[in-house]
């Protein structure tokens, strides 16, 4: 008796977290670049997965890359530059 | 509602990462450029994940993992100021234990599990692409568990939803700094026109 009640608790636990995957993984393969070329929803969660981590990868490739170029230009950062600077990036 | 929390995480990462900037970069005048490319990239990712203000798991995590490490300890306090409630939960030696105990219990479980699936599993071909598509969730769920901070003791639901913030955010971050690059290039161009 106790099973079959324990039983069925964890398949409406599980029902409930699963449409709320579904739901973030559909947010997730909205983001993604390559996904978002292809035409229709049926998109594997493996798929899903290998754009999202390839995504952060190049993200991160690009924050590298940027804090280089910015250590060559920020070499000589006179005030009136630095103020110009701030004022630019809070817009 | 999004793009107006996006705003509000754009105008507080770069307010932190001007300040970061202006405390490790005027210290020294003459560093090499190795060296200030690090605290550049540095003073952005504390600054991406302070910004949050706590409400993420991974900005928590980026912090913590950050704070371990004694050069940097300095600059991240100055960042978050004083009573900056982030602290490393462990010692290095304390987590490697850890992660050690936690790998061979789930060495331990995989193992049995595995064990009652072969009993279970009918003829192997009915099953084989079922089994092989969940391994390859089960081993790309690893992969992203690695790239997310923190991700590693995160469940499946908090990972993907954690993800998706860090992504959002990383976006910010090549953004600002993008367009830092941008500004700087035009700056550099206009300065030696002046001078020629």
């Amino acid at each position: 008796m106790s099973t079959r009640r324990s039983r069925s608790r964890q398949s409406t636990a599980s029902r409930i977290s699963d449409d709320q995957i579904n739901d973030l993984v559909s947010k997730l393969q909205q983001l993604l670049p390559e996904i978002r070329s292809h035409r229709s929803d049926k998109v594997s969660a493996s798929k899903v997965l290998q754009e999202t981590c390839n995504y952060i990868r190049s993200l991160h490739r690009d924050i590298d890359s940027l804090s280089d170029r910015l250590s060559e230009l920020l070499e000589n950062t006179d005030p009136t530059q630095a103020s110009i600077i701030r004022s630019l990036l809070m817009q | 509602m999004k793009m107006h929390t996006s705003s509000k995480l754009r105008k507080e990462f770069i307010k932190k990462w001007v300040k970061g900037l202006q405390i490790c970069c005027s210290s020294k005048k003459n560093m090499d450029i190795l060296e200030r490319k690090k605290k550049i990239k540095l003073c952005a990712d504390i600054a991406l994940a302070s910004a949050k203000n706590e409400t993420t798991l991974w900005s928590i995590a980026l912090i913590s993992e950050a704070k371990k490490d004694d050069e940097n300890k300095i600059l991240v306090d100055n960042l978050l100021g004083p009573e900056s409630r982030f602290k490393p939960r462990m010692t290095n030696r304390q987590m490697i234990a850890c992660h050690k105990r936690v790998r061979s219990k789930k060495i331990l479980k995989k193992s049995r599990h595995v064990c009652q699936k072969m009993k279970k599993m009918g003829p192997p071909k009915s099953n084989l692409a079922a089994y092989i598509a969940k391994k390859l969730v089960k081993r790309r769920t690893q992969v992203l568990k690695r790239l997310v901070p923190g991700g590693e003791s995160m469940d499946k639901f908090s990972l993907i939803k954690e993800a998706l913030d860090y992504i959002l955010s990383l976006r910010i971050q090549v953004d600002v700094m993008r367009t830092l690059v941008n500004a700087n290039e035009v700056l550099n161009q206009s300065d030696s026109k002046i001078y020629n």
